[in-house]
């Protein structure tokens, strides 16, 4: 009963999101009435063609961006209407971003990136070293600890940033498109590293992709064409109900 | 990883950049504080002066001279003290490298007039009694090595005496000591009676005179007397207080002064432009960064923060070592200057000065890279909307 509870309180809720931006003249909407729910542990895979806005969904998830209309819960807390300053602490709380490109910073080695969002905590020096470390164990990075962005793989940095993404222990990944530019083999390995935070941490992942091998992994595949079409197939029954 | 650690890593990312823009910042405090340093010695001259005593020269130009003569008439005039003579004499010691401040003066009332020169009173009595006497402070009696009783041949590139020469001959009769540090210590007096008799023209003429005058006295209202009582004569005065005079005379200085000031404005301004753009430039370069640190977390003022100590981390480096070599550099040229400008210092409250426009320059070369910081989407500048 607990566990069911406290799965709920960490879902995703969209309550009819509309999106749109100011293009010159023209205004572009991106969502229009979207509605979504993710479960708290999930593994959802976002797919569908380019322009869909799914990196958008992704950005409103972690408080990246704010949605023209509409709510966005998440842990039974609405997000979309937090100021900016509570946003960040939220974000720094309760998401870890995974990006196509990894971001670290070229200056510090991965220890030091890894420990980056941990300079946010109360955590001394020590606690944040040993949690960094951790996180690079997990990944498997424990190894390349004090080596820089610059002499790490593109797969060895993308691991990097995914230690960097939880170890601060967050409920949620977002990852856009994070074996984009990756080979096969190493894209394999990320993704079963994802699988493995899902599987073994409860960690509840959102995943942006184009990869079908990558929406393998997911436990929950949306290709958004077809779900904003039944949305929307959805309200027009309504409406003639 | 702490804030400064990251900032340090930070801003030596391009050490090319961070060592030219520094560089800039080196030259324009070096020049701050040295231009500090001259306008020290140029105020110290004024601030030193003294407001009782009133300077009374040609009205024409200080290079005319006036009889000694005037000196008993402005005497006879209410709320006068005293008065006294001087002739400018210049002079070099050997060759013209060493040139020295030499002044004629009149022996009976010169040093009753200007109490600051400390003359023990058997050397004063001795060089009044010394036709070809000298009075010479102690730093020049150190420098030269000379003593009581030497003999000193000094040559004068303006006063050529009876026999035809501009070499003179002259004995020192008393070393004077700095009342209390400020008085220009480079002055060297003889008589302005030996100087009448041996010169082989101009005489019974002086250059300038002083007047002291009673404590209740007006001292404008005695300079229009002293200057209307010389009106009408061949040689018509124009007579301030000394402050002013030596106000007037540095006044060729402070211009200097003001040029270099506005050329150090236009320096400042140009450095400000450079550590802007450098900082724009950085911030531009790590923009990705700056919305990954905010995307897991950092807030604006935070990352901020890290511009703003990067900014003021080169600006003190380059405000530290750029006033450190000015110092150094004014503590060598004070010696080569010590007898045409003495007074060259840098006061500590110039270091004070320095470090406020450090800290201000960093919040000025800060604002731009705040803004963006501030206005950055973070999903614009991370993402595609795909």
């Amino acid at each position: 009963m607990n566990t069911s509870t406290e799965e709920q309180a960490n879902n995703i809720i969209f309550k009819d999101i509309n999106k749109s931006y100011s293009k010159g003249d023209n205004t572009v909407v991106v969502h229009d009435k979207f509605n979504l729910e993710i479960k708290s542990g999930d593994f959802v895979a976002l797919m569908g063609p380019s322009g869909l806005g799914k990196s958008t969904l992704l950005h409103l998830m972690g408080g990246l961006d704010r949605p023209t209309t509409g709510s966005v819960e998440i842990g039974g807390q609405r997000i979309d209407n937090l100021s900016e300053s509570k946003l960040t602490r939220w974000r720094a709380d309760n998401i870890g971003f995974i990006f196509q490109s990894h971001h670290l910073l070229p200056v510090l080695s991965a220890q030091g990136n890894v420990e980056l969002p941990l300079s946010l905590t109360p955590l001394n020096k020590k606690q944040r070293q040993q949690h960094a470390a951790t996180a690079l164990t997990l990944v498997g990075m424990a190894e390349r600890a004090e080596h820089f962005p610059k002499e790490l793989s593109g797969g060895q940095e993308q691991r990097v940033a995914i230690a960097r993404a939880i170890v601060s222990d967050p409920k949620i990944l977002l990852c856009d498109e994070p074996t984009g530019n990756l080979d096969r083999k190493t894209a394999d390995e990320i993704l079963a590293l994802l699988k493995k935070l899902n599987n073994d941490f409860g960690k509840t992942v959102v995943m942006v992709t184009h990869d079908l091998k990558a929406a393998e992994y997911a436990s929950r595949v949306i290709n958004l064409e077809e779900y904003i079409a039944q949305g929307q197939q959805q309200c027009v029954e309504e409406e003639l109900k | 990883m702490s804030l400064f650690e990251l900032v340090l890593r930070n801003s030596f990312r391009k050490k090319t950049r961070f060592t030219l823009t520094c560089l800039s910042v080196i030259v324009a405090f070096f020049l701050l504080t040295t231009l500090a340093g001259i306008d020290h010695a140029l105020n110290a001259s004024v601030s030193n002066s003294n407001q009782y005593r009133l300077m009374t020269s040609h009205k024409i130009s200080i290079t005319r001279s006036l009889p000694i003569n005037y000196q008993q008439k402005i005497k006879a005039l209410t709320g006068v003290a005293d008065a006294s003579y001087v002739s400018w004499f210049g002079g070099y010691f050997q060759n013209e490298k060493n040139q020295l401040a030499v002044m004629a003066v009149d022996h009976h009332s010169y040093f009753d007039l200007f109490d600051e020169y400390q003359i023990p009173a058997e050397q004063l009595a001795s060089w009044k009694n010394t036709r070809t006497g000298l009075v010479i402070s102690q730093s020049i009696a150190d420098k030269y090595d000379w003593k009581i009783g030497d003999k000193i041949p000094l040559s004068s590139s303006i006063w050529m005496n009876k026999e035809g020469v501009f070499n003179w001959e002259f004995i020192v009769s008393a070393i004077y000591q700095k009342k209390d540090g400020t008085t220009d210590s480079n002055r060297i007096f003889f008589q302005h009676l030996y100087f009448d008799k041996a010169r082989a023209y101009a005489r019974n003429m002086a250059s300038w005179f002083s007047t002291k005058i009673t404590i209740d006295a007006d001292a404008e209202k005695v300079s229009k007397v002293i200057d209307k009582l010389f009106d009408n004569s061949d040689a018509a005065t124009r007579t301030t207080t000394e402050q002013v005079f030596v106000k007037e005379q540095a006044q060729q200085f402070v211009d200097m002064a003001m040029v270099i000031k506005v050329v150090l404005i236009a320096v400042f301004f140009t450095l400000l432009l450079i550590v802007c753009n450098t900082m724009i430039q950085v911030n531009r370069e790590r923009l990705n960064e700056v919305a990954m640190m905010k995307a897991i977390g950092f807030s604006s003022i935070s990352l901020v923060k890290q511009v703003y100590l990067e900014s003021l981390l080169m600006l003190t480096l380059g405000a530290v070592l750029g006033s450190l070599l000015a110092t150094l550099t004014l503590s060598q040229v004070q010696q080569q200057f010590i007898d045409f400008l003495p007074g060259i210092a840098i006061s500590p409250s110039h270091y004070l000065t320095v470090l406020i426009l450090a800290i201000s320059a960093a919040g000025l070369c800060s604002l731009f890279p705040a803004i963006t910081i501030k206005k950055l989407v973070i999903s614009e500048t991370l993402g595609a909307k795909s």
